[in-house]
């Protein structure tokens, strides 16, 4: 289904009866990622996934968003579908760090929250993103001098040896610059809710070590570590991740 | 011997420009290149309107790849020159024509299959494949397509139609129109193919969410009754003045969902490998119908191409009421995505075949077209 929202065509799902259960992608995703997270819920749930503006079905923003423009957003679109605030809210990766931020800026309100594989905690990777300014900056002056089509591929090898997610969506570049910038530990550790933290091992993606910054933020958290998995943890364990999820809801 | 160029014109301003690239490459360049007397001549049009001309444009890998913007940079967009038929112009240190024999329109959606694409090559006096201007505009507008069945005695749902501006500047005075019609309901921008920005609703304030979307894509809206005890059928049908169908098509539906573009281009629906049914995988192919009903949809069908004045190519969309035993026309399509080819094959007309006698009806329409004529001596102009 498509919608209008802030004059951005959205596309969303919206399944099942009961309490309200919102879904949040990552950084290059879609609400694909919860096809089968979707179906496990709605039976108990009513369930609603969108693609947030830029990414599957949805259109971008005309202008670079930071996380609290698509927290915004999320909240236009729920009052759109005249939806009430969700009973719980399940974000993976920068999902998890939408959430996080929505929620401590009272945008969003929800009883309980679970973050999968979420980012949102910056300084770990402090140098990663120095790195990234400065490619950002620098690239643009070290390959002016070369004609377009190579420049381009340059800078995406640049870009591509420290931040593939930053090429994932081209014209979303700027946005996800602003994006990183944004920590979510001070959010993070204001929220009062009960929050179930899903976190793999070994994710090359988020260093084990955020979930236990997480889980030492939040006080009400609990954290269920998944030994063999991928950043993508509800693909790669969906039984466990999904028999975890509909315990704690 | 040297081969007829054919010029696939391709890509284009509209939300279906990826639809288009498609279509082309697959659908018609292929086939165009497995014959003898025929050589296809890729020209795409990218999304801001600029006309490429580059035989390496036929390469699908540039498009699924995301190369296309890199390629297009070493390019320079081609030159039109419109005297003396199709003439392309490639700007260099020394400029290259090409003469371009028959233009294949593969363009889907706006600014292509809308018509706008036919006059041009109208006035440049080219043959080409497919409808005319006119047969296209009526087509690709779904209200003006609908009132012509109408009035020819075609039954069509109940529908309603109006701009954009209307709904936008008073609400409340459309929402009292549409008051007569029965949920669900189908809301449509009028000129928007592949399924864009269509919604079924059954209430009125999903109503509104559905308007508001097919405004953010079209000036003008149809919102039409949705047919009871439904069965979607659709007949590619070919030919200018003697028609040949296809096989009526039976779309398969999921629940009580209805074929969006997720579902057609998305969803690995038409390469989908869970039905067995139709060449495309999501359908039932022929259409699963009693004879008796059977034929009078293929007569319909035929009867909307005529009275709408279709040429080349079209597919036209049917709703049944399989208990009521009724059929209704829904839509058409002046360039079927892919050409349905996968239907043409299993009704006995190869890929091969197909292109090569769209192409001669092109020629056969342009000679007809010959003997019409244009020019008419008066003598106003020495008593002026």
């Amino acid at each position: 289904m498509q919608i209008i929202v802030d004059k951005l065509a959205v596309n969303y799902e919206l399944k099942g009866n009961g309490r309200l259960v919102l879904l949040l992608h990552g950084w290059g995703d879609s609400l694909v990622t919860y096809s089968a997270l979707m179906n496990y819920l709605s039976p108990r749930f009513q369930v609603v996934a969108l693609d947030l503006p830029g990414f599957g079905g949805s259109e971008a923003a005309p202008e670079a968003w930071n996380l609290d423009n698509y927290c915004f957003f999320i909240a236009h679109f729920l009052d759109k579908l005249e939806l009430s605030n969700p009973y719980a809210i399940i974000g993976h990766s920068n999902g998890g760090a939408l959430a996080i931020r929505a929620l401590s800026m009272e945008c969003l309100r929800a009883d309980k929250l679970i973050l999968i594989a979420a980012s949102g905690i910056r300084n770990g990777n402090h140098n990663k993103q120095l790195l990234i300014k400065a490619v950002a900056k620098t690239g643009k002056l070290t390959t002016f001098w070369l004609p377009k089509p190579s420049r381009q591929k340059l800078q995406r090898k640049l870009y591509g040896t420290i931040g593939s997610d930053m090429m994932a969506v081209p014209q979303l570049r700027e946005t996800f610059k602003l994006t990183v910038k944004q920590d979510v530990q001070a959010d993070a550790a204001k929220l009062k809710l009960p929050v179930l933290l899903i976190f793999a091992k070994h994710d090359p993606a988020i260093p084990y070590k955020d979930a236990i910054t997480y889980h030492n933020l939040i006080p009400n958290s609990k954290l269920k570590e998944i030994d063999s998995s991928d950043h993508f943890i509800h693909h790669d364990q969906p039984d466990l991740v999904f028999k975890l999820i509909g315990e704690f809801l | 011997m040297n081969k007829l160029k054919i010029g696939v014109i391709f890509g284009s301003r509209s939300t279906e420009h990826d639809v288009s690239i498609i279509t082309a490459i697959a659908s018609i360049i292929k086939p165009i290149n497995l014959t003898e007397e025929y050589e296809a001549v890729p020209i795409y049009i990218d999304k801001l309107g600029r006309w490429y001309c580059d035989p390496a444009l036929a390469d699908i890998n540039l498009y699924t790849k995301d190369n296309i913007g890199n390629y297009l940079a070493k390019l320079r967009p081609v030159l039109l020159e419109l005297n003396g038929g199709f003439n392309l112009i490639k700007p260099g240190l020394k400029d290259k024509k090409l003469k371009i024999d028959v233009i294949f329109p593969a363009t889907h959606g706006t600014h292509g299959e809308d018509g706008e694409l036919m006059g041009m090559l109208d006035l440049i006096n080219v043959p080409y494949v497919g409808s005319e201007m006119p047969a296209s505009v009526l087509s690709m507008d779904k209200s003006l397509a609908k009132i012509m069945a109408e009035f020819s005695g075609i039954p069509t749902s109940r529908f309603v139609f109006f701009y954009a501006k209307e709904f936008l500047n008073n609400q409340q005075a459309i929402m009292m129109r549409l008051k007569d019609l029965n949920f669900p309901l189908f809301v449509k921008p009028v000129h928007l193919g592949s399924s864009i920005a269509i919604s079924r609703v059954t209430d009125n304030k999903a109503l509104v969410n559905a308007i508001e979307l097919a405004a953010h894509y079209d000036e003008k809206i149809i919102v039409e009754e949705a047919v009871n005890n439904l069965v979607e059928v659709t007949l590619p049908i070919m030919g200018n003045n003697e028609l040949k169908p296809a096989l009526l098509e039976q779309p398969l539906l999921k629940d009580e969902a209805f074929f969006d573009f997720n579902t057609k281009y998305m969803s690995g629906g038409k390469k989908g490998k869970n039905t067995k049914q139709g060449a495309q995988g999501y359908s039932k192919l022929p259409a699963d119908l009693p004879k008796g009903l059977y034929k009078e949809a293929e007569e319909i069908a035929l009867k909307v191409y005529r009275v709408l004045g279709l040429k080349g190519i079209a597919r036209v969309d049917l709703l049944i009421d399989l208990k009521a035993k009724e059929v209704y026309f829904n839509e058409v399509n002046p360039l079927p995505g892919s050409l349905y080819a996968h239907n043409w094959q299993q009704a006995g007309t190869s890929s091969v075949s197909l292109i090569s006698q769209l192409i001669k009806l092109a020629q056969e329409r342009f000679e007809e077209k010959k003997e019409l004529n244009t020019i008419f001596e008066t003598n106003y102009l020495k008593q002026y």
